[in-house]
């Protein structure tokens, strides 16, 4: 029962802080309000039992790359006001309608069955750690998304060297 | 975990070639990285020949059932491997001449072929998804190469944003399905749906945003955009690649996840795929009627293209049969005999834009500037119009005979009503080059040595298909999941 209170107030916290992250506009809080997400979402982890994506959460989003992202916000300027003329003005409110047409649709497809379903995730063995029962699973179940992921890490170092280094000749 | 390394060997043969190409920049001198070129040539002819020594094996499966190598897998395996040794010969001396830096070059495009080469074996949504973005990531950065344009970088960056946000749909989709059935292999996820009808209004609301996520990467309507301007504005080469390889890479993804996963679904998502698919053709064709710029023409061409190819699964059966089986051939032939045509229409345009340009303006009177290049031009449009004998007359007609056994009939009309519009901008060009008095243009175009090659193999096989259409059903009718 307490889980079920837990995941409602954690969950509504990471709705409400994504929605402020879109409509607010300045950066920093933006960047501020995806912690807030981001911290949230560990919390989930935590409560699915999966201590150590929960901590990964935590160090690798919440603290590594959000530090990154502001740093590139503080390069940019936070004072710096966007361009807000708009060349297509009723693509706003089209956009808006049909999301939550969207939004409608999948509140409705959800709550027209009851679904009940089984935890499908990770299932750690009785004598092993959250730890050991990730490696297990990611260096043999998953072994070519893995492989494939750090092909995938290599073309985002070169990509990156091209577009900010290179010059042309 | 045992694993076959067999199975994996041309994926393996390809990393190991990717790694050299990168050591191989890092040590060369800056004149002379013209030398990557052949050892990335070298590379992917080796994938080539490991490919080769697995057709007509039996399927192998291994990685825990998530790589799977069957007559699909191989076949299209082959298919991106050609398209990508095309492409190699075609960037050579585009390259030079436009001074872009080659080491890079070819090794976002190696890691860019990895990626279709896991992607026909994945029969899991994880490995799909990861390929799907190791065929994507490499792509953004060859389409802004040309840092100093403006159009490449408006190409990169609509590119990108675009692609990322089809993707995070896609995954928003991908974690339903796994959030309600608990797994994420194909089949297992199609024997869950089966026995749980309960859980029908959710995979629906799944397969939409999986197919919209797929939209983009096909570049099917409303989601085809950032088509034109990408490919004008990236490096012509790399337009080719992303039209032919890049777009074939998302087909495969989407027949194998529509086919084998979702194919109980087939009654809801059908009429959703068919209006797609005839939205998709008129747009692609009615716009590319006003287009002044070659690359632009052919990106609305292969726009609509991607309409023909979506068609067949517009008939797909519920209770499967012959019905699913011919229209996953129709398909599978379609891209095919797609590659070789567009591969060849656009080395035709980066060997005229050498010394020509690249507006259909510039076309006039190429018949008697260089009548060979405008034969081969004509063979490529005629064939991606549909005109007999040619390949692309055989590709319609599978997809044609294929929306008939379905008993679609209003589908093959539409088709056709298209294929007779896409006759007018095709043909628009030919006229452009035989009857148009030339202007001021080159007299004899000199087109380099690999260009050369690359405009002769897309020339071979689209008349060989043309002629002896059976190779290519052939080819498909073996090469389906179903």
């Amino acid at each position: 029962m307490i889980q079920i209170a837990v995941f409602a107030v954690i969950a509504a916290v990471a709705v409400i802080a994504g929605v402020f992250l879109v409509l607010t506009r300045n950066a920093v809080h933006s960047a501020l309000f995806l912690v807030g997400v981001q911290l949230c979402l560990a919390v989930l982890f935590l409560l699915q039992g999966a201590f150590l994506v929960s901590v990964l959460q935590i160090m690798v989003y919440a603290g590594a790359i959000m530090v990154l992202f502001v740093f590139v916000v503080m390069l940019l300027g936070v004072d710096k006001k966007e361009a807000l003329i708009e060349p297509l003005r009723w693509q706003r409110p089209i956009a808006a309608g049909l999301g939550l047409l969207l939004a409608a649709e999948a509140i409705y497809l959800a709550l027209s069955q009851h679904i009940h379903v089984g935890s499908g995730g990770l299932q750690a063995g009785p004598h092993e750690g959250n730890v050991q029962a990730v490696a297990r699973v990611l260096f043999t179940n998953w072994a070519l998304p893995f492989e494939a992921t750090s092909v995938l890490l290599v073309v985002a170092v070169v990509g990156v060297m091209v577009v900010a280094r290179r010059k042309m000749v | 975990m045992q694993i076959d390394y067999a199975a994996v060997a041309p994926e393996l043969v390809l990393t190991g070639a990717l790694c050299i190409v990168l050591v191989v920049d890092l040590v060369l001198p800056d004149n002379r990285k013209g030398l990557i070129m052949p050892v990335s040539l070298l590379g992917v002819a080796g994938t080539l020949l490991a490919l080769l020594a697995l057709a007509g094996d039996p399927t192998r499966t291994t990685l825990g059932g998530m790589f799977v190598v069957d007559s699909f897998a191989v076949t299209l395996k082959i298919l991106f491997c050609v398209a990508a040794l095309l492409t190699l010969a075609m960037s050579y001396d585009y390259l030079r001449k436009e001074g872009i830096h080659q080491g890079e070059f070819y090794f976002l495009l190696l890691c860019s072929l990895l990626g279709m080469l896991t992607i026909a074996s994945s029969r899991d949504l994880l490995p799909i998804f990861v390929s799907l973005e190791l065929v994507s990531v490499p792509a953004f950065v060859l389409a802004g190469l040309q840092k100093i344009d403006v159009k490449s970088n408006e190409a990169a960056l609509k590119f990108f944003l675009f692609s990322i946000l089809s993707t995070a749909v896609m995954l928003f989709g991908m974690s339903l399905i796994y959030g309600i059935t608990g797994t994420t292999n194909l089949a297992e996820i199609a024997v869950r749906l089966a026995a749980t009808p309960v859980l029908r209004s959710i995979a629906v609301l799944s397969v939409f945003f999986v197919v919209v996520g797929f939209g983009f990467k096909i570049s099917a309507f409303p989601f085809q955009w950032w088509v034109p301007d990408t490919y004008e504005g990236s490096p012509v080469p790399v337009a080719a690649f992303l039209s032919v390889a890049s777009k074939t890479a998302g087909f495969v993804g989407l027949l194998q996840i529509m086919f084998i996963a979702f194919h109980g679904l087939a009654d809801v998502w059908r009429p959703f795929i068919a209006a797609v698919a005839i939205l998709t053709m008129t747009f692609g064709n009615l716009v590319a009627l006003t287009q002044r710029h070659i690359v632009r023409l052919l990106a609305y061409s292969s726009i609509g293209q991607a309409g023909y190819i979506l068609l067949p699964l517009a008939v797909v059966n519920v209770n499967g049969g012959s019905v699913n089986h011919e229209a996953f051939a129709a398909s599978i032939a379609y891209l095919l005999i797609y590659a070789f045509m567009e591969m060849g229409a656009f080395s035709v345009a980066v060997a005229y834009g050498r010394e020509g340009g690249y507006f259909i303006d510039d076309y006039a009177g190429l018949g008697y500037r260089a009548p060979g290049l405008a034969v081969v031009m004509t063979v490529f449009l005629f064939s991606l119009a549909g005109i007999p004998p040619l390949a692309g007359w055989a590709a319609k007609l599978f997809i044609f005979r294929a929306v008939i056994d379905g008993h679609e009939y209003w589908l093959a009309v539409a088709m056709a009503v298209n294929t007779v519009i896409a006759l007018f901008y095709y043909a628009k060009v030919v006229r452009r080059m035989f009857f148009e008095p030339a202007g001021d243009g080159p007299l004899g175009v000199k087109v380099p040595l690999l260009l050369q090659a690359t405009i002769a193999v897309s020339t071979v096989m689209v008349l060989l298909v043309g002629i002896l259409p059976d190779l290519a059903a052939h080819l498909a009718r073996m090469s389906t999941l179903v």
